[in-house]
């Protein structure tokens, strides 16, 4: 498969201050190879460097050190051709206050060198694509921060890009119109077969959007793959939870093969587990025999969010004792 | 390749006809004589050209800078130089209006005729003004990229220290040291220089134009090369990112 991004060794350091100048080191060698037609995630931290990143690659920043081609073109020399190809839409965009939605489109398709007949049909086809047609006339800054967003993706489509860099496309939004979204990317997406590069503090929405995901911490990429080889290649271990009446041997519980760690409180125990779905029945089982009364078991899985705190948190620390902390709001009901 | 915002015409010509007539009735209270009535309509309608054209250049950049948009102007496969030649464009255009509609009152009102020099003279002196007020938009433009919000004001002063310097209400003979030797840099001087002398009034130097066009022509170079640097070094710093958030 040809390559969208490559990203070799990109190195880049804010300077603040005139007289006292204090340097900040926000990437420090980023490696980054994106295939055509993937959607590439980045999922970070606020402050990760997310942002800067995508504006290295977006030719919006230079950086201090490091190879960057997009779509085979070097971004130092080629830059004008790539930018006639990329496009970038920011969750927190900005565009002109006193401009309608339509004005607006407008007046970037002029900057993308669209006009007359062109850009009208254009600018139609973005507004109804999007489901602008009902606020085209308002002003941008009367628009809900959702509308804002839709605009921000229209007009990143303005010219067909093949690579799109999206900047946390979904914060500060409401659930459902987060949903909406990431629907509507995944559409465009598909029909286009465009490369999206996204940036996204939310697990979730990388989980769900994205073919492969890198984390991005510190300014170092982590590690990247895909969402369920990222998941196995940390085996944390699943949490079972069970409910239940009558009296529970705790130290029973520890010689179960597989059990890494676990809790029990009044009528709740929780077990880690080395792989939960192989370790669920002879759990259950050997409960059952003590004479448990099991009312309710709740078996939950991995997500994301753990395999990233597993590899940013700092090594040794007690790995089940740090799951049991987590919310399992992604738990699967037996 | 242009520029946005269609203001309405009412926009556009309100402040330089409030303007040219607080002027120009202050003239008709002062009882001047018809030459010093027309030198300072002269450079009332010139200042209002140069303001309107001048921030229309600017705009090129300052709209960005208030709607904190700029990474999408950056990130457009425009060249700057486009941007800027747009917004010049429109810039003219729109002066051009004003200039017209302004030298009409001085015909009417104040019975002032702004063609007797000639056509062809007084076309060669809204060209300057023209190209001055490129100079000046695009000095802000540059400030912008350097210094981000805190470059705003100059977008409202430069024009009118230039209208101190180079002798809008009187001749720059009359400013102290060292005012008037910096008046000479500045092109605006020939070129209102140059359209008094029409009217009776000699400033005292020589070959008008072409120190005029060429002081213009000098600015502008040396303008698009500082352009092309500091963008280079905002794409350093991250000033566009800082103008974006
Ligand atoms: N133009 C800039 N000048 C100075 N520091 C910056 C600039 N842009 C970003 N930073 C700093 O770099 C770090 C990473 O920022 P950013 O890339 O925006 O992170 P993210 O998008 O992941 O939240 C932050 O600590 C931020 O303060
Ligand atoms: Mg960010």
């Amino acid at each position: 498969m040809a390559l969208a991004i490559k990203a070799e060794g990109i190195y880049k350091s804010f300077y603040t201050g005139w007289l006292k100048r204090s340097e900040k080191q926000v990437l420090r060698g980023i490696h980054l190879e994106v295939e055509k037609g993937e959607i590439f995630g980045i999922l970070g931290p606020n402050g990760a460097g997310k942002t800067t990143l995508l504006s290295i690659l977006s030719t919006l920043l230079f950086p201090d050190r490091g190879q960057i081609e997009i779509l085979g073109m070097d971004s130092r020399r080629e830059a004008h051709r790539i930018r006639e190809k990329v496009n970038l839409s920011s969750g927190n965009a900005n565009f002109l206050w006193s401009m309608t939605v339509e004005e607006n489109l407008h007046f970037y398709g002029m900057l993308y060198g669209l006009a007359g007949h062109r850009r009208n049909q254009k600018v139609k086809e973005l507004i109804s694509l999007l489901g602008l047609e009902e606020h085209r006339g308002v002003s941008f800054d009367r628009l809900s921060t959702g509308m804002k967003q839709r605009l921000a993706l229209a007009k990143s489509l303005l010219n067909d890009p093949s690579v799109l860099f999206l900047d946390e496309p979904t914060v500060g939004l409401d659930p459902s119109v987060s949903v909406w979204i990431r629907q509507q990317i995944q559409m465009i997406q598909k029909e286009r077969g465009m490369t999206i590069l996204l940036t996204t503090h939310n697990m979730r929405e990388a989980e769900r959007l994205c073919d492969r995901i890198a984390f991005l911490k510190d300014g170092r990429i982590l590690t990247a793959g895909d969402p369920d080889s990222l998941k196995r290649m940390v085996r944390l271990g699943d949490l079972i939870k069970i409910e239940f009446e009558g009296r529970v041997e705790e130290d029973e519980l520890g010689r179960i093969e597989g059990v890494i760690n676990y809790s029990v409180t009044n009528g709740l125990c929780e077990v880690i587990v080395d792989e939960g779905e192989r370790r669920l029945g002879p759990l259950i089982t050997k409960l059952s025999e003590d004479g448990v009364k099991i009312k309710r078991v709740t078996l939950g899985q991995t997500d994301l969010e753990e395999v990233f705190l597993e590899f940013s948190k700092s090594s040794n620390s007690d790995m089940g004792l740090y799951l049991q902390e987590l919310d399992h709001d992604q738990a699967k009901y037996l | 390749m242009t520029k946005r915002n269609i203001f309405s015409l009412f926009e556009i010509l309100f402040w330089p006809v409030v303007g040219f007539f607080s002027v120009g009735l202050l003239t008709t209270f002062l009882d001047l004589d018809p030459n010093r009535t027309g030198f300072i309509l002269i450079g009332i309608i010139s200042m209002s050209v140069i303001q309107v054209c001048q921030i229309d250049v600017a705009e090129a950049l300052l709209y960005d800078l208030w709607a904190k948009s700029m990474k999408h102007t950056f990130i457009a496969p425009i060249h700057p130089h486009q941007l800027l030649l747009g917004s010049w464009i429109i810039g003219v255009i729109r002066s051009l209006v004003v200039f017209l509609l302004l030298a009409l009152f001085s015909l009417f009102v104040f019975d002032f005729d702004f063609l007797r020099p000639g056509v062809f003279p007084l076309s060669l002196f809204l060209l300057g003004l023209f190209l001055t007020s490129a100079s000046v938009g695009m000095t802000v433009c540059i400030l912008i990229l350097v210094f981000g919000y805190k470059a705003e004001v100059a977008a409202w002063s430069l024009s009118s220290l230039m209208a101190l310097i180079c002798g809008i209400y009187y001749p720059i003979s009359i400013l102290p040291t060292p005012l008037p030797e910096i008046a000479r840099g500045i092109p605006l001087t020939y070129f209102l220089a140059y359209l008094r002398s029409f009217y009776g009034f000699q400033e005292g130097f020589q070959s008008l134009l072409r120190w005029g066009f060429g002081l213009a022509g000098f600015y502008l170079i040396v303008e698009v090369i500082l352009f092309r640097i500091v963008l280079h070094r905002a794409k350093r710093t991250g000033m566009i990112l800082k103008l974006s958030e």
